[in-house]
């Protein structure tokens, strides 16, 4: 059996930390199941979406329209369900719809950023208000409700977003750990120059990342859009903020090459639990910013000190020292 | 309802009145000259005489809210009549004070008529209004006001809204329960002294009631669902929620439909569209409703008012208030708010 490090094991320790401080704090409704689904529930969004995001991010490239895709794409299956008068062929005829919706926008992003070597900053930065730009239009900036058919709105009740969030982030995972894909994907974001000369398409993997990317964020828009039971073009609004933070407390770096799916439903899950923590304990909301900001900022260091050459050197010199004196 | 309109333009008219008679008399004591030279500012155009040109600008909080839409809609049926000669020209706020701020710079220099306004940062906001007064150009805020004195406020209640919405929660309880408020995003006056309204009247008439916790969920549904379970989880037992607006008391109702407790009260503020249907169909219990639409109608109104007399704001010493009527809606009275009154 591979021994397991420190490293490895930072985020579940700060998973059973949490897990700790809340259920002493609130053990009559902390450690409940529904309560744990409502906190699954409420990040399985931005773990769905972080699922798909997390290809960008290792090939060093960020996806800032996450968020206006979302409602766009929520949109588009909202309104193709009203269009088909609520049925059950709606609803599967929108969630196709949607699911292309999400892949074209991700294949844009791609053939733009690898055809005119524009930052992936600035392009999905532009697209990003295209899209709320597009999704005013469509809506007239209105509410459309979407309360039917059950095929439709059970798509967003427990447990189903949940199962939606493990079967993404499990898919994900595989084609990362286990496929050459996914051994691409980390080798371009490590290396684009080397990943080149050893013969890898650096622009097939760029589109396909944005691809997957859009596809996540298109099943995110669908599972927000059955939540709430209707869309508008705000919906979704700074989402990209939820999943790119997700994605770094996870211990994604920004600059590519590193990162793992778990580590990002980790982030994701971080999120959720502080907030209902916060929510339970009753704090006031004023106070929940800089409560959340300090949480976040002692867990990621946590997380980076494990990871520091330095800090390890210090533990293995001090295993050794301590092994001398006995 | 045309006739309540009516009526509240017609209380506006007199309250303009009232204060410029007032507000004369001091401009007159400190000096002619400056009452003198900021009239001077004031091209009179007159929107019945259909000769001049008048162009209105609307400058939204966010244009991609409902209710913003609503105004919009609101403002453009008003001038309807006057197409061929009124132009209203929508400019997004983006929720940002900074951008308001640049917009307005440009409705000045681009000498607008008439300008209606949401300032997302009352005090940021209050020099931009200020130069577009001194310029001649008309300022109406719609529910957002500014610390500088303007032309006129169109509002929703605020206080008195959550203060009926305290009273009816009472009544449907019985006077004695728990309590929990869903809250929007702090630093808003409409939304800040809604929920005063509603506190200072529990403390003050209720002593049985009790208000348990109070949480924010920034205004947004899927938030809201998420904040109402935690109170679910908290709390044995929770007899009424008051959501700020209508999209968080829509979610509470959702997240108390899926945990089994249909018998929770829920109050929402606003009265959106698919709020009345909720309430039609007994999944929330009510709202304060307000007519955005006429809300629109009312701001453009008076706007146009204001371009076509010899009026200059200089003579207000505060900002005149024009006050939206609202509407209690309940199960039993949601009927009475007729489909094309629902925005």
């Amino acid at each position: 059996m591979k021994k397991l490090t420190l490293n490895q094991l930072s985020k579940p320790i700060i998973l059973v930390a949490f897990f700790l401080i809340l259920t002493i704090l609130r053990p009559s409704s902390f450690l409940s199941a529904s309560n744990l689904g409502n906190v699954l529930w409420s990040v399985s969004v931005y773990g769905i979406m972080v699922s798909g995001t997390i290809f960008v991010f290792l090939l060093g490239g960020i996806d800032l329209s996450i968020g206006s895709l979302c409602g766009l794409t929520a949109v588009t299956c909202v309104m193709t369900i009203r269009h088909f008068n609520y049925s059950t062929t709606g609803v599967l005829l929108g969630i196709l719809l949607t699911l292309g919706v999400g892949l074209l926008a991700g294949l844009v992003h791609g053939v733009i950023i690898t055809t005119f070597k524009v930052p992936a900053f600035l392009v999905t930065f532009a697209t990003q208000i295209i899209f709320l730009g597009l999704s005013m239009i469509f809506t007239n900036n209105k509410i459309l409700s979407c309360q039917n058919p059950p095929a439709f709105t059970m798509i967003g009740k427990n447990p189903v977003p949940i199962i939606l969030m493990i079967i993404a982030a499990a898919i994900s995972w595989f084609v990362l750990r286990k496929t050459a894909t996914g051994r691409y994907v980390y080798a371009v974001g490590g290396n684009p120059q080397a990943a080149a000369i050893s013969g890898i398409s650096v622009t097939k993997i760029t589109i396909m990342a944005y691809m997957i990317s859009g596809f996540t964020t298109a099943i995110g828009g669908i599972v927000l859009a059955s939540m709430t039971q209707q869309c508008m073009a705000s919906t979704g609004s700074g989402y990209e903020q939820f999943v790119i933070m997700a994605g770094v407390i996870g211990g994604i770096s920004l600059l590519g090459g590193e990162g793992t799916v778990p580590g990002a439903i980790f982030g994701a899950v971080i999120i959720g639990l502080l907030q209902n923590g916060l929510n339970l304990m009753s704090v006031p909301s004023t106070q929940h910013g800089l409560v959340r900001g300090i949480v976040i900022i002692a867990a990621v260091g946590f997380d980076a000190l494990q990871r520091d050459p330095a800090f390890q050197g210090w533990l293995a010199k001090r295993k050794q020292a301590r092994a001398k004196n006995a | 309802m045309k006739k309540k309109i009516l009526a509240i333009a017609l209380a506006a008219v007199m309250v303009f009145g009232i204060t410029a008679c007032s507000g004369e008399a001091t401009a007159r004591d400190e000096g002619g000259a400056t009452t003198e030279a900021s009239a001077s500012n004031k091209v009179k155009k007159d929107v019945y005489s259909g000769e001049q040109e008048i162009k209105i600008a609307y400058v939204a909080h966010d244009l991609s809210t409902p209710n913003n839409q609503a105004w919009l809609e609101g403002i453009q049926r008003e001038i309807a009549p006057w197409s061929d000669h009124v132009t209203v020209q929508a400019f997004n706020g983006e929720s940002s004070a900074e951008t308001q701020v640049t917009i307005m710079t440009d409705i000045i220099n681009q000498q607008y008529d008439a300008i209606i306004l949401q300032c997302s940062d009352g005090t940021a906001l209050a020099d931009s209004v200020t130069q577009a007064e001194e310029a001649g150009i008309p300022v109406v805020t719609l529910n957002l006001d500014c610390t500088s004195v303007h032309s006129a406020l169109v509002m929703a209640v605020d206080y008195d809204a959550g203060r009926m919405i305290a009273d009816q929660i009472a009544e449907e309880i019985g006077g004695k329960g728990k309590v929990v408020i869903i809250e929007g995003v702090q630093g808003l006056t409409r939304t800040d002294n809604m929920e005063r309204g509603f506190i200072e009247t529990v403390e003050a008439n209720y002593p049985d009631i009790e208000i348990i916790d109070k949480q924010s969920a920034s205004f947004e549904k899927e938030t809201a669902m998420t904040v109402m379970n935690s109170f679910l989880q908290n709390y044995d037992q929770i007899d009424a929620v008051f959501a700020i607006n209508d999209a968080m008391a829509e979610g509470a109702a959702l997240a108390c439909q899926s945990a089994k407790k249909g018998d929770i009260i829920i109050w929402g503020a606003d009265g959106e569209k698919d709020a009345l249907e909720m309430i039609e169909s007994g999944q929330m219990t009510g709202t304060i409703y307000t007519n955005s639409w006429d809300q629109g109608s009312t701001a453009a109104k008076i706007a146009l008012l204001m371009t076509g007399s010899e009026y200059s704001y200089s003579v207000l010493s505060e900002t005149p208030q024009v006050i939206m009527e609202p509407v209690i809606a309940t199960k039993d009275t949601v009927g009475s708010i007729s489909e094309e009154d629902r925005w």
